[in-house]
């Protein structure tokens, strides 16, 4: 998966999330910070999205340990292949 | 010459003991037919018989015989890796396996038998635990739970037949000269059809059983006189759905352990038990709470496990067990077990907890909850529920999601929420 395509799946995983707390969608942009007040997702919904983007994308990039990562388009990077 | 039977049967009793849809046996049948099978284990100097069968009439056969000729008497799931109980046949020496077909096994003798009877537990991943009990002990039991009611009564049997709560059902019905119900069909369709060919008036099974049975179930579907809820805490929506659907019955829901044996009953229809029952002795049981967790004391309990050790059994006499408590006013609860606790982030959850919410929100029917994990937090807490028919599952699983929100704290709301067809429902009656 590129990192664009990525992008995409956490755009659309973050839209339902905020979907589900019957907030609106929100606009996210690679330099969009993920805990940062931009988006209404708290640090468990972001374990969520680590978790659903490991099996829409087929691989886990933490598998040896956890990577450091603050924005939208660092995670996308992570993914990406 | 051995001794007589575990029941005490005689040859031409004719009164019916194991029915399903394709025929009937009686207690004559049974007294004749461990007659026969403890001749051939006499004859061939067995101390250590296994049942492996879900046919009620297999596992009380093994039971009766065992007695007779003072054996031990392994009762072996249906459903485990047969490595396993090759496992068991060697370890302990078990000479003889009793089905469909008797066989012989080529396993060396072990110690001297005990006349003990030993269950295994229906955990799902790795070896069973194996637990002994003595017969005289589960009989006590049977026969403690024979008011008039459950006199010449027609039992379905829910659970698994081989384990702890399913065996304690058949030798009820035994004591009481009632009928053992054992449908082929082990679905909740399968077990209606059954109980109501024959006519079935108790029904013993897992809240889970129920609230599945209870979607399939329509009024006027039986005359059931005694309904017990076991094998997991039964909750108030469940308890009112049940009084609901059978306003004639006795509803009585019991905390029991494998450990201890029944340990209480509760006939007032309110979920969890009298907050005056700890620290004092009730149904011939004491009970407590130290850090949140239950303790009991009771005569009934059993001998202990042989392949490891037991729960903690304390210097005063008292066994810990697992399951933790909560007393809110005059009523205490069961919340959890500390062995099946989602850990997130360092928060315990404890799954029943968030199950007994979602059974609590209009429209839900069943609910799972267990535990998913990710890098960031250890564990979160997931949930399927199965909902009402008709009702829109969109609109359902927000009103559900916006009242976890709004009750539960943050690490205890399911991140990942689906509403499902069916829940998955193991051997034992309980989900999962």
């Amino acid at each position: 998966m590129t990192e664009a395509q990525v992008l995409e799946q956490i755009t659309s995983i973050v839209q339902r999330m905020l979907e589900d707390k019957g907030l609106k969608g929100a606009s996210i942009e690679p330099g969009t910070e993920l805990l940062g007040g931009a988006i209404a997702i708290d640090s468990l919904d972001l374990a969520m999205l680590v978790r659903e983007l490991e099996d829409v994308v087929g691989h886990d990039p933490f598998a040896d340990g956890f990577i450091e990562f603050r924005t939208v388009g660092e995670l996308a990077k992570l993914y990406a292949k | 010459m051995n001794k007589p039977g575990a029941f005490s049967l005689s040859a031409d009793d004719a009164t019916p003991l194991v029915a399903s849809s394709e025929r009937v046996l009686t207690r004559g049948d049974l007294a004749r037919a461990s007659q026969a099978l403890s001749a051939v284990m006499e004859d061939a100097h067995i101390a250590r018989v296994m049942v492996r069968s879900d046919d009620p009439f297999h596992i009380l056969r093994a039971i009766d015989a065992a007695h007779r000729v003072g054996a031990d008497l392994f009762i072996a799931h249906t459903n485990l890796p047969d490595a396993h109980i090759t496992a068991v046949i060697e370890k302990f020496g078990v000479q003889m396996i009793v089905g469909e077909a008797d066989s012989l096994t080529s396993a060396a003798t072990g110690e001297a038998p005990s006349s003990h009877i030993f269950m295994m537990t229906s955990g799902t991943t790795g070896a069973p635990k194996i637990a002994s009990h003595s017969l005289t002990a589960l009989m006590s039991r049977a026969r403690a739970a024979m008011h008039p009611g459950n006199r010449n009564a027609k039992w379905l049997l829910t659970y698994q037949p081989t384990g702890f709560a399913g065996v304690q059902v058949q030798l009820t019905a035994v004591v009481g000269h009632g009928v053992i119900v054992a449908p082929q069909q082990r679905t909740p369709s399968g077990f209606l059809e059954a109980a109501k060919a024959t006519g079935v008036t108790q029904i013993s099974a897992t809240p889970t059983f129920w609230r599945a049975f209870l979607m399939v179930v329509r009024p006027g579907d039986l005359a059931l006189r005694q309904i017990t809820l076991g094998g997991e805490a039964a909750d108030q929506p469940t308890l009112d759905r049940i009084r609901k659907a059978f306003p004639d019955a006795r509803v009585t829901h019991i905390y029991a352990s494998t450990e201890a044996g029944v340990v209480f009953s509760v006939h007032d229809g309110r979920e969890g038990f009298p907050a005056e029952w700890l620290d004092s002795e009730t149904q011939g049981v004491s009970m407590r709470v130290r850090d949140g967790f239950l303790h009991i004391r009771t005569p009934n309990a059993m001998g202990g496990y042989v392949t490891e050790t037991a729960q903690p059994r304390l210097d005063d006499g008292w066994l810990a067990t697992a399951d933790r408590v909560e007393v809110r006013g005059d009523r205490a609860y069961i919340v959890g077990r500390d062995d099946s606790t989602i850990n997130v982030a360092g928060s315990k959850v404890y799954p029943l907890m968030v199950e007994q919410f979602l059974l609590r929100q209009t429209g839900v029917v069943e609910a799972y909850v267990y535990g998913v994990s990710n890098p960031i937090s250890g564990q979160l807490v997931a949930a399927d529920v199965v909902i009402e028919p008709g009702l829109d599952p969109a609109a359902t699983r927000s009103a559900i999601l916006a009242a976890c929100r709004e009750n539960l704290a943050q690490y205890q709301v399911p991140r990942a929420f689906k509403v499902v067809d069916a829940i998955l429902v193991r051997e034992s009656g309980k989900k999962g």
